[in-house]
């Protein structure tokens, strides 16, 4: 069942205080990538982040996987540093590229996060049972390059969702796909996003960066919007289509009001959202 | 858990699941590679002999291809006795430098502090002719095997070297990052990542210093004709202008050069994770 109660009282599932993200170019000169960031990300809610391109969304997630450490400012997961997140296995990574090791079959890819750290493997998920979900029954021994597009990206999905992460952060996961396949992704992962989960762990929680309205509109429970650089997140928008959520969903007033507020947000980065049609 | 049924969205356009059972090989096309140069080898040795025959080229310059041949095949206990010692100078001196380089190239993938120090005598090595250092070896480890295994090492511990580290390098970051965010160790990645990135890169090296091994330890072996070995009799048999000795032991030398190519190749169809290439069933 995709149930997925977002509990305002559980321990967030990211806190950033004042985060903020600067360069040094190689002239000697600062670049400032993420200007001073607030941020709490509940617990089971799936977050969209929006923004144009170089906007620092991507370098935003990852002073949150750890990856790259902040320049000033406190990074939280589950109330402990993102380092901790990392050791215990709670945080599931997809990239815009699938990044699969090419010599290993489709299956062994998958089980690479339960083979790597060995000692945190608390996922009780089959790896047979995960392909089966992810529709790649049949092609367990392929090679990722015998694959299209848009399977790897799902072996690249079940491999984050192998280790059971309570947290998943996904960067731009369907950019490089063509545009039929991407729409259909929407709702894949979505019901990815619900599959089975430790319930002695925080509900799952999402952070998908984006740079399409529509995807960031039709997946993400809140959608927030940033700035050009330096990225600063001007607009913090609810997004209330009812879940499960289905392709005809697009088609509905709701929808495309809301896809409408994340555009006019985009399109004003100085003033706040407002609604077009603000009856 | 599933609440409903998934159609299979992007599998229709995937190849069908094929058999992973390697398929008997069809020798039509290796007949059309091997032929055409072995008829052409035959020609040129028809003209030789015509050459040597008619224009009654003396046997100390030139000899007869016919009389090589015979030389090769009645005296072929003698040039295959003498080509296990210089193929095993040659194998002694690949595996030694093999693996001392791909060691030392890990090390360097995992610090910049070796890299700076490492690379430059490296580089410096390389443009250095190896075999000028023949002399010095032999004064220093003796006239036994040690110089000619030392030379064949040193001759390709370079190439293995700056492939082994570009291999060891060639690692996707993105998939770097997926190692970290679940606090994989170094040695998690170096086993799981970076030494299965390394191998192609190690097979392509090994094809170029299995050739140079053999020219270490041929040229080793004229420096010390009494320990035998091709080398030792090239230098000898051309002392006494018995050149149809020397030609057939050049002979015997480009079959061992040939075997160790291809055992290249074929280990590199067997090991590699290359992908125009079959998988191999497991």
């Amino acid at each position: 069942m995709i149930k997925h109660p977002i509990e305002p009282d559980a321990e967030p599932a990211v806190r950033l205080n004042d985060v903020r993200l600067t360069y040094e170019t190689k002239e000697g000169k600062r670049l400032d990538a993420v200007a001073p960031t607030t941020l709490t990300i509940r617990a089971g809610e799936m977050t969209a982040l929006v923004g144009p391109s170089g906007c620092g969304k991507t370098s935003l997630l990852r002073v949150i996987a750890g990856l790259t450490p902040p320049s000033g400012g406190e990074v939280t997961v589950f109330g402990q540093p993102p380092a901790m997140a990392q050791q215990h296995k709670r945080l599931g990574l997809v990239f815009q590229e699938p990044a699969l090791l090419a010599w290993r079959s489709v299956a062994d890819n998958i089980r690479l996060g339960l083979q790597l750290n060995p000692r945190e493997t608390h996922s009780s998920t089959e790896i047979d049972e995960l392909i089966e979900i992810v529709g790649l029954r049949g092609f367990e021994r392929y090679r990722p390059a015998e694959l299209s597009g848009g399977m790897q990206q799902r072996v690249a999905l079940a491999r984050a969702l192998a280790i059971d992460p309570p947290l998943l952060l996904l960067d731009e996961p369907f950019a490089a796909l063509d545009e039929i396949t991407r729409e259909q992704m929407r709702y894949e992962v979505q019901r990815l996003w619900g599959i089975s989960h430790d319930p002695t762990e925080p509900p799952r929680s999402a952070i998908f960066v984006t740079h399409s309205v529509p995807e960031a509109v039709a997946i993400a429970d809140r959608v927030l919007v940033m700035s050009p650089r330096p990225g600063r997140i001007i607009a913090d928008i609810p997004i209330s289509t009812p879940r499960p959520r289905r392709p005809e969903h697009e088609h509905s007033d709701r929808f495309i009001n809301d896809t409408a507020i994340v555009r006019a947000a985009l399109r004003s980065p100085t003033t706040p959202a407002v609604p077009l049609d603000a009856a | 858990m599933i609440s409903e049924p998934v159609p299979d969205l992007d599998t229709f356009d995937a190849p069908e699941p094929r058999s992973r059972r390697l398929s008997r090989p069809d020798l039509r096309p290796t007949l059309t590679w091997i032929l055409p140069p072995l008829v052409a080898l035959l020609l040129l040795a028809v003209a030789v002999e015509l050459w040597v025959r008619l224009g009654d080229v003396s046997i100390w310059l030139m000899p007869r291809p016919t009389a090589v041949v015979e030389s090769f095949f009645v005296d072929f206990g003698r040039y295959f006795n003498e080509g296990l010692k210089t193929l095993a100078v040659s194998l002694g001196g690949l595996a030694i430098g093999t693996a001392a380089a791909t060691l030392l190239a890990a090390g360097v993938a995992h610090s910049q502090m070796l890299e700076r120090a490492v690379l430059p005598i490296a580089i410096m090595v390389k443009v250095t002719p190896v075999v000028a250092l023949i002399p010095l070896f032999i004064i220093w480890l003796g006239h036994g095997w040690n110089p000619k295994i030392a030379i064949a090492a040193l001759i390709t511990y370079f190439p293995v070297l700056i492939n082994a580290i570009a291999g060891f390098r060639d690692v996707d970051p993105r998939m770097h990052d997926f190692f970290r965010s679940v606090n994989a160790s170094t040695w998690e990645i170096f086993r799981h990542l970076r030494w299965p990135a390394a191998v192609p890169y190690l097979f392509a090296s090994l094809k170029i210093s299995v050739t140079l091994s053999l020219i270490g330890a041929v040229v080793a072996e004229f420096f010390l004709s009494g320990q035998g070995g091709l080398g030792a009799v090239i230098w000898i048999e051309q002392n006494s202008l018995r050149l149809e000795q020397v030609f057939a032991s050049v002979l015997m030398l480009t079959v061992i050069g040939v075997t160790l190519s291809t055992a290249v190749v074929v280990a590199e169809r067997l090991f590699s994770w290359r992908l125009d290439q079959p998988v191999t069933a497991s």
